[in-house]
């Protein structure tokens, strides 16, 4: 299991700097650069070249790439070209407000999904089940900016029981903090419970159909029991995979509800640093991407080995 | 503003007085008060925390004065900084930390005196010094995006502690609404931190998060009377315009920017919002056909396409009707010098269809790239434009292309492209950096002798008559031979809550100027 996990760590390791090359490649890649991003439409030849000169644009990639890995290792993530600030300082309170709103909603979602799912399995077939599924779809099926302007209108401008605008501050207490983050979290909720719930329902559901589940019936064992003690257990892994991918998705790709409810995370910092064709903040967020992607999808292939003995075997975990 | 003849007071005067006397070689002065009118108009009251929800910044801005681009850290600038010239509300330039000035014949040395007893917020006395520093930010090894504006500039002495004269190459009789240019914000000689602005304006910054939010305290003893009178100023960073009109709606704010035309009808029917409109003193939507590429050198296929274009039908359908037609020249309406005796071009099919013969074309040429990297709207107003080019014959290609990077990618690289122009204060500076052939932003790439010819003299001219019919001439030929299809001026759209007093229309920007957080108070 220890070696396993250390391959694990090691090939993550490789991905993430994998991926910091293409998203500096890339960005790069774009039209433009943060010189004729930041000067505009006024700028001339002239002045865009001091200012290239200025912010180090002239070197080749590879020594920019090389320079930014070795700060990196150092514990440096650079200053960002356009403010000229450590990027550190600024990128902590947005990944702060990122990961609070992605850990609330998870809170809420993940037990909720599971509930439901395995509600939906134990009664497969009837209303109850129906219901959930057109509900879940429906879910799904919304676009996200569609759901959270629908509970702007109610909740916030028709009721007025929670701003629209969620944006947390230092001198808000905790129970104010939280008022202002249910919009967003209700939003990101009815996203992502669906797939999850889904997912949980099909895992068991499969599972169901198996000799032993049948055995465990003819032994007299009731229906909610055979689900949560035999059929569960077995059909884990799954979920634990779309429970990872859903949290990744809560940290990585919200751009379109952090802006709707004005929630300064880091998806929007991200976005407008492409605009601004400020690399370093790019490839900061994108380190931090990379790492919550990784990260969250190591710890759930290890639950996966964890919670299935027959995952365990030596001939598996390669 | 206050009333119509605003524009009489003291700053006008004086150009107005030197340009009538010049010619004796008089030197007149302009008025040293800071405008007392405005003051005892009506009384402002202190007090009070005023929220922002702005629009036009991002998570990349600062206080740097030489990169300043859009509306959010203009404002933040405006709190903390002054100007040297500030325009009021009829677009005249007023006195700011320039007090008074006097210019010698000819209009190429300007002395101007530097208003006395202004400190900054570290505590230091205004001087010349710092005023040169900080026009200086913009001139020579700079990256600053006025330095083209300011190249005319040769020589910027100190006379005096509180005097300082200013050498151009050529006259230039508006040189004083160059000094007003947002970017000409003054900070104490030598500063460079950026981050931590210093400046004389009546706010100091106690915290700001680029792209969250910025928290303004009042300084205290503000140098300008019955302003900066909020004790706390928050401008929030909102760019979501449904997530910024529910906030004013449910009074999360006070005021916000750039209302969405098509939703502001509602807003101005609740009881506890004020919405200010200014008319025609946005942004200049263009569609600019560039007049050195084929088909566009004949001088019929882009009159072909300015009788096309159905301006009114694109105004009432995509603007809401919130936007003044434009005559295919950037002049403001507002502008002194815009020639009003100047037909509006009408939508005709049958002259389209008669120019495009004349051109000797087919219709099928023509392909508009347009994105909502140059605005929102253009795609939906080339929608229009496609089709009430239909009945002339010409069949219009639409192109779309992604929004980031347009400018880059776009503009000034495709023949046929949607482009805004923001408002100029003077008519020169509309005309020289629209169409002037040394203009480096001359994008319909129109070159023509003539006009420039009358732009250089209209400079230089003294005569306010003949500068007017000047000028007029230089926007009939612009409309008739450049390659811009001016079709609409949008309207500000400002929406506050009905406690927000002294929040007047402004002829450059919205949101007061961008000043509303010193011009403001609480009723």
């Amino acid at each position: 299991m220890g070696r396993y996990i250390a391959i694990r760590l090691a090939l993550g390791l490789v991905t993430l700097i994998s991926v910091t090359v293409l998203v500096f490649v890339a960005t790069n890649l774009l039209p433009g650069d943060a010189a004729t991003e930041i000067l505009g439409r006024g700028a001339t030849p002239e002045t865009l070249a001091r200012f290239r000169e200025q912010l180090g644009l002239d070197d080749p990639l590879v020594l920019r790439y090389g320079k930014w890995l070795w700060d990196l290792l150092h514990g440096d993530l650079g200053q960002s070209l356009t403010t000229q600030t450590p990027i550190a300082e600024t990128i902590w309170p947005r990944l702060v407000s990122t990961l609070r709103l992605a850990g609330l909603t998870a809170l809420v979602s993940v037990p909720l999904a599971i509930g439901l799912g395995i509600l939906s399995a134990a009664h497969e077939g009837t209303a109850l089940d129906r219901v959930l599924a057109i509900g879940a779809l429906a879910a799904i099926s919304f676009p996200e900016f569609f759901t959270a302007y629908l509970l702007i209108l109610v909740f916030s401008v028709k009721l007025g029981w929670f701003p629209n605008l969620s944006t947390i501050f230092p001198e808000m207490g905790f129970w104010e903090s939280l008022h202002a983050m249910v919009l967003p979290i209700v939003a990101l909720a009815c996203l992502v419970t669906a797939h999850m719930m889904r997912m949980t329902r099909t895992s068991i559901l499969s599972v169901m159909s198996q000799p032993y589940i049948e055995m465990a019936f003819l032994k007299g064992v009731p229906r909610g029991a055979v689900i949560t003690r035999h059929a569960l257990p077995n059909a884990a892994a799954p979920i634990i995979a779309v429970v990872a991918m859903n949290l990744a998705y809560l940290v990585v790709g919200i751009v379109v509800i952090e802006v709707v409810f004005v929630y300064p995370g880091l998806g929007q910092y991200m976005v407008d640093a492409v605009a601004k064709r400020d690399i370093p903040v790019v490839q900061a967020c994108g380190l931090i991407f990379g790492i919550a992607f990784i990260g969250l999808n190591l710890v759930s292939d290890i639950l996966a080995v964890l919670v299935n003995p027959r995952l365990r075997s030596p001939n598996r975990g390669r | 503003m206050r009333d119509g003849n605003g524009w009489t007071s003291a700053g006008l005067l004086s150009r107005r007085g030197f340009l009538g006397t010049a010619a004796a070689g008089a030197l007149v002065t302009a008025g040293g008060l800071w405008l007392p009118r405005a003051a005892h108009a009506q009384e402002a009251k202190k007090g009070g925390t005023l929220r922002l929800g702005m629009e036009g910044g991002t998570s990349t801005d600062s206080f740097n004065p030489m990169t300043l681009s859009d509306e959010v850290p203009i404002s933040l600038c405006y709190a903390v900084m002054n100007g040297l010239i500030e325009f009021d509300g009829a677009g005249q330039p007023q006195p700011e930390l320039i007090e008074s000035w006097e210019v010698a014949p000819g209009a190429k040395v300007w002395t101007f005196n530097i208003r006395q007893g202004v400190t900054f917020s570290n505590g230091k006395t205004l001087d010349a010094q710092d005023v040169i520093y900080s026009i200086n930010l913009h001139r020579g090894e700079t990256v600053s995006q006025l330095k083209g504006n300011l190249e005319p500039i040769t020589d910027i002495k100190k006379i005096t502690d509180t005097q300082i004269e200013i050498t151009l190459s050529q006259g230039n009789a508006d040189f004083v609404a160059l000094l007003g240019d947002y970017h000409l914000l003054v900070v104490p000689d030598g500063h460079t931190d950026w981050a931590n602005p210093i400046g004389t304006g009546a706010y100091v910054v106690e915290s700001f998060e680029p792209g969250v939010r910025a928290v303004f305290k009042n300084r205290g003893d503000y140098w300008k009377p019955g302003r900066g009178n909020f004790d706390t100023v928050e401008i929030r960073y909102i760019a979501d315009a449904v997530a910024r009109t529910s906030a004013l709606q449910s009074g999360q704010i006070d005021g916000a920017n750039r209302l969405d035309p098509r939703t502001v009808d509602f807003l101005m029917q609740a009881p506890n919002l004020h919405i200010v409109r200014g008319e025609g003193t946005g942004l200049r939507y263009v569609f600019c056909a560039r007049v050195s590429d084929d088909p566009y050198t004949n001088k019929n296929a882009v009159l072909a396409l300015k009788y096309g274009i159905d301006r009114q039908k694109i105004i009432d359908n995509v603007l809401n009707g919130y936007a003044t037609i434009g005559n295919d020249h950037t002049v403001a309406p507002s502008n002194p010098f815009f020639n009003a005796d100047l037909p509006q071009r009408a939508y005709d099919p049958d002259k389209a269809a008669f120019h495009l013969k004349e051109a000797g074309l087919t219709g099928s040429e023509f392909r508009l790239t347009v994105s909502e990297g140059a605005w929102v709207t253009s795609p939906d107003c080339a929608q229009i434009f496609q089709q009430s080019l239909e009945p002339a014959g010409i069949k219009l290609e639409l192109n779309k292309v992604p929004a980031d990077g347009y400018w880059s990618n776009v503009w000034r690289v495709d023949p046929f492209c949607a482009v805004i122009w923001g408002a100029r204060m003077t008519a020169d500076e509309s005309l020289t950096v629209s169409y002037s052939t040394a203009s480096p932003m001359n994008d319909s790439n129109w070159k023509n002798e003539t006009f420039d010819k009358l732009l250089a003299e209209a400079r230089v001219e003294l005569d306010q008559a003949k500068r007017k019919e000047m000028y007029a001439t230089c926007q009939q030929l612009v409309s008739d031979e450049a390659g811009h299809i001016v079709f609409a001026i949008n309207d500000t759209l400002d929406g506050y809550a009905t406690t927000v007093m002294g929040v007047d229309k402004h002829p450059r920007f919205g949101m007061c100027d961008l000043r509303v957080a010193e011009k403001a108070w609480f009723a």
